[in-house]
C-alpha cells in the first residue's frame, strides 16, 4: 500500500523507534514503530489492556520506556542528545508543553475556572503574555463551543462539556501535536458526538493527532492512517479504509468483528 | 449570682488574656499551615532522606505531649543562649507542635488527590515548586478546609496549656480574677464559653468555606 | 540530678498515665451511652448530649480541670485533686469518643438490626450479639487515635497541684537550679509511653487495610 502523496512529502512530527516497556515481570510494550507526519490524524485501535495507552504515555515520556527512544521534529525526547543521560525534570517539561494530551478523565484543574484551566499553562509554564493568552484562550472556547461557561468551574460542567475544555487548553499551548487517550470513553453516549465533532474539525484544520480511540467510526472517517495493537505489538497499519474492509490479520479480524457486533 | 458581676466588672483583664489566645492561635495557625504545607512537600519528596527526615519529625511530635514540649523550649532555649518572653516562647512551642499536624492532614489529602489532574500538571509541562504551587497545593487546601479546621481548634485548646507557663491567655485570666475575687465559678465559665464561642464562630467560616472549597473539586 | 530523680519523674509519668486511663476505662462506655442516647433520639437528652458535646470539644482540659475543681465546691460538691482530674479528663474524652460512636451507629447498615429482629431476637439480646461487636470493629481505629490524644493532653491535670509528671519534673528543676534535664528526661518517658499507643494504632490501621485488601 502507498501513502497518498501528500503525506510522505509532509515533514515527519513526532517518530517512535524500538520503544519497550514491562512493568515488572508484566512486558506491556515491545519494539513499537510509529511515524507521524505533519497534518495527520492516527488511530490507536486494539483491545483492552493491549498497551495503547502506555504507548501514548511513553511518547510524551510520562512513562519513560525501558528501551527505544522517541523523537519530536529531530530532538530526543527524555535522552540528552550528548547521549544516554535522562533528561532532568525542566528539560523534559519544555518539551512536554509542545505535546498536547487530552486525558480519558478530563483531568481538568478543579480549583481554576474553565478559562483560568486554558490560560494556566500558556502563562505560567509559556510565560506568554497574559493578555495576548486571554484573547486567544477565549477564542479556543467560542470555537469548541462552551464560551458561556468561560468564568465556571469544571463541577459545575457536564463531560462533553469538559472534554472540549480539556482539548481547548491543550490547543492553547499551540502545541506540535496532541494526544488524545480515549477521548470520549467516559462519555454518556449522547455528548460523545460533541466531542468527536471537535476533534473532525480539528483533523481537518491539519492538526497532528495521535488518537486512542474505540470509535471505529472515527477511525474510519476521520483516521489517515490507523495503527492496530495487540499484545503490546503492532500487528497491523495502513489507511482506513484498507484497515476496516480487508484487515490482514486474524486478530484484527476479530477485533473488528467485536465491534460491528455491538 | 454575683459572681459574674464581678467578672464583668473586670471583663478587660478576661477580654486581654482572650485576645491573646486568639493572637497566638492565629498566628501559630497560619504559621504552622505554612510550614506545614512545606513539610508535606518533603513528606511527598520522591527523595528518600527528605521523606525519612519528615516522617521522623512528623512521628515524634505525634507522640510528644504538648505541655512538656512547651516546657522544654520555654526552660531550653535560654541554655542555648536565645532570651525570649514567655509568649513568644509559647507561640514558638504552638508551632513547632502543629505544624508535625498540620503536614500530615495535608499529606493524607495530598495522596487522596485525583492522579489524573497532577498528571495533566506535568504532561503540560509543570514541574517541581511550581507544579506543587499550582496545581496540587490548592486542591489539597481546599480538600482539607475541615481538618484544618479541626486543628485550629486544637491550636485553640492548647494554647490554654500556656497558663502553666504564665503566658497572660484566657486561662491565665480567668484564673487572675478567681484567685482575687473567690469567683472561680463565674470567672472559667465565662472563660469556657469564649472558647465556645470562638469554636462556633470556627465550625462556621468552615462550613462557609467548604461551601466555597465544594465547587472548586 | 540522680538516677533518683529520673525515678521520681518515672512515678509521676506513671501516676499520669493511671488517671489518663482510668478516665479512657470510664469514658469509653459513657461515650457510647451518650450516643445511644442521640442515637434512638430520646426527648430532651438528646438535645443535652449534643450541648454537652459541643461544649467540650471546645473546652481545653486545663480550663476544664480548673472548672471542676474550684467551681463544684460553690455547688457544694468538693471533689480531691485526683477525682476532679479524672472527672475532667473522663468528661473531655466521652465527648470524643461520644461522636465516634455516633459516627459508627450511623453507618450501620439497618438490614442487619432487621434481621435480627426477624429471628426473634430481643432488643438487648440484637445489640450485645450483633450490633455492638460491628460497631467495636468499626470505631476501634477512631477510638485508639482519641485514648492516644488522650493520654497526651491528660499532663494538663498538673494545674490542680498533683505530683504528675509535669510536677515532678518541676520539682527536681526547683531543687537543682537546672530546669531543662529533669524536662527532658519526663518528655522522653512519656513520649515513649505515648508511642506504644500510636503504634497500636498503627498496627490496627495495617490490619484494616489487609482485611480491606482481602475483601477486593
Ligand atoms: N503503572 C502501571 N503499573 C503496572 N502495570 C501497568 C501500569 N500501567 C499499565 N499497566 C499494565 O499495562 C497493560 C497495558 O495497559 P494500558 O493501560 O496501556 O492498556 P490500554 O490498551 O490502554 O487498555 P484500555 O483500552 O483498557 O485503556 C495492562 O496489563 C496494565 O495492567
Ligand atoms: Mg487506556
Amino acid at each position: 500500500m502507498t501513502p497518498p502523496m501528500d503525506d510522505a512529502e509532509a515533514p515527519v512530527v513526532l517518530a517512535a523507534h524500538g520503544v519497550s516497556k514491562s512493568f515488572g515481570a508484566n512486558t506491556v510494550l515491545t519494539d513499537m514503530e510509529l511515524t507521524v507526519r505533519k497534518g495527520e490524524t492516527v488511530c490507536l485501535l486494539g483491545p483492552s489492556g493491549s498497551g495503547k495507552s502506555t504507548f501514548l504515555r511513553c511518547l510524551n515520556w510520562l512513562e519513560e520506556p525501558d528501551a527505544g527512544f522517541i523523537v519530536l521534529k529531530g530532538q530526543r525526547i527524555g535522552i540528552r542528545p550528548s547521549g544516554n543521560i535522562v533528561m532532568n525534570d525542566r528539560e523534559l517539561a519544555a518539551i512536554r508543553t509542545r505535546i498536547g494530551m487530552v486525558f480519558q478523565h478530563f483531568a481538568l484543574w478543579p480549583h481554576l475556572t474553565v478559562l483560568e484551566n486554558v490560560m494556566e499553562a500558556p502563562i505560567h509554564v509559556q510565560r506568554r503574555d497574559k493578555a495576548e493568552v486571554r484573547r486567544e484562550a477565549e477564542a479556543l472556547l467560542q470555537r469548541v463551543g462552551i464560551a458561556d461557561k468561560a468564568g465556571q468551574y469544571p463541577a459545575r460542567l457536564s463531560g462533553g462539556q469538559k472534554q472540549r475544555v480539556g482539548i481547548a487548553r491543550a490547543l492553547a499551548m499551540k502545541p506540535d501535536l496532541l494526544l488524545f487517550d480515549e477521548p470520549t470513553s467516559a462519555l454518556d453516549p449522547e455528548l460523545v458526538g460533541e466531542v468527536l465533532a471537535v476533534m473532525k474539525d480539528l483533523a481537518r484544520e491539519g492538526m497532528t493527532m495521535v488518537v486512542v480511540t474505540h470509535e471505529m467510526a472515527f477511525a474510519r472517517d476521520v483516521a489517515s492512517r490507523v495503527v492496530f495493537l495487540d499484545q503490546g505489538r503492532i500487528v497491523e497499519s495502513g489507511a482506513p479504509e484498507e484497515f476496516f474492509t480487508r484487515p490482514k490479520t486474524d486478530r484484527a479480524r476479530q477485533f473488528l468483528l467485536r465491534y460491528s457486533a455491538q | 449570682m454575683n459572681g459574674f458581676t464581678i467578672v464583668w466588672d473586670n471583663r478587660d483583664v478576661l477580654l486581654s488574656g482572650f485576645a491573646n489566645t486568639i493572637a497566638l492561635s492565629a498566628i501559630a495557625a497560619v504559621v504552622s499551615l505554612v510550614l506545614g504545607a512545606l513539610l508535606a512537600m518533603a513528606l511527598m519528596a520522591r527523595s528518600k532522606a527528605a521523606r525519612i527526615g519528615a516522617t521522623v519529625y512528623v512521628d515524634a511530635m505525634r507522640c510528644v505531649p504538648f505541655l512538656l514540649l512547651a516546657y522544654l523550649i520555654y526552660y531550653g532555649l535560654p541554655s542555648f543562649g536565645i532570651r525570649m518572653s514567655n509568649w513568644t516562647s509559647g507561640l514558638i512551642a504552638l508551632i513547632v507542635y502543629n505544624v508535625a499536624y498540620m503536614a500530615e492532614l495535608l499529606r493524607a489529602a495530598w495522596a487522596n488527590l485525583p492522579k489524573e489532574s497532577i498528571e495533566a500538571g506535568h504532561a503540560f509541562g509543570f514541574h517541581g515548586l511550581k507544579l506543587v504551587r499550582r496545581i496540587i497545593l490548592p486542591p489539597v487546601f481546599f480538600a482539607a478546609v475541615p481538618m484544618i479546621g479541626n486543628q485550629t481548634i486544637q491550636i485553640i485548646k492548647d494554647s490554654a496549656f500556656l497558663t502553666i507557663i504564665a503566658v497572660a491567655e484566657l486561662t491565665q485570666a480567668a484564673m487572675a480574677i478567681q484567685t482575687t475575687y473567690f469567683v472561680p465559678f463565674a470567672s472559667f465559665v465565662a472563660a469556657i464559653a469564649l472558647y465556645w464561642i470562638t469554636c462556633m464562630a470556627i465550625e462556621t467560616g468552615v462550613a462557609f468555606v467548604g461551601r466555597v472549597a465544594k465547587a472548586r473539586q | 540530678m540522680t538516677w533518683y530523680d529520673v525515678y521520681a519523674i518515672f512515678q509521676g509519668a506513671v501516676f499520669t498515665v493511671s488517671i489518663s486511663l482510668a478516665s479512657i476505662v470510664i469514658g469509653l462506655p459513657l461515650g457510647l451511652g451518650f450516643a445511644l442516647i442521640r442515637w434512638s433520639s430520646v426527648p430532651v437528652l438528646d438535645r443535652f448530649v449534643v450541648v454537652y458535646v459541643s461544649v467540650i470539644r471546645a473546652s481545653p482540659a486545663v480550663t476544664l480541670a480548673l472548672l471542676i475543681f474550684f467551681a463544684l465546691p460553690v455547688v457544694g460538691i468538693s471533689l480531691g485533686a485526683v477525682t476532679a482530674a479524672v472527672v475532667t479528663l473522663t468528661l473531655s474524652t466521652a465527648a470524643f469518643n461520644t461522636e465516634i460512636w455516633r459516627g459508627a451507629l450511623m453507618s450501620f447498615p439497618r438490614e442487619q438490626l432487621e434481621s435480627a429482629r426477624a429471628f426473634g431476637m430481643t432488643r438487648g439480646l440484637r445489640f450485645r450479639r450483633i450490633v455492638f461487636p460491628q460497631l467495636v470493629h468499626s470505631a476501634l481505629p477512631a477510638l485508639v487515635n482519641e485514648m492516644t490524644l488522650q493520654v497526651k493532653s491528660s499532663p494538663a491535670i498538673a494545674v490542680l497541684g498533683l505530683v504528675d509528671i509535669t510536677r515532678a519534673a518541676s520539682r527536681v528543676g526547683a531543687r537543682t537550679y537546672d530546669p531543662l534535664p529533669p524536662f527532658v528526661v519526663a518528655l522522653v518517658l512519656y513520649s515513649l509511653i505515648v508511642a506504644v499507643f500510636v503504634m497500636t494504632q498503627r498496627l490496627i490501621e495495617r490490619r484494616r487495610a489487609a482485611e480491606m485488601e482481602a475483601l477486593r
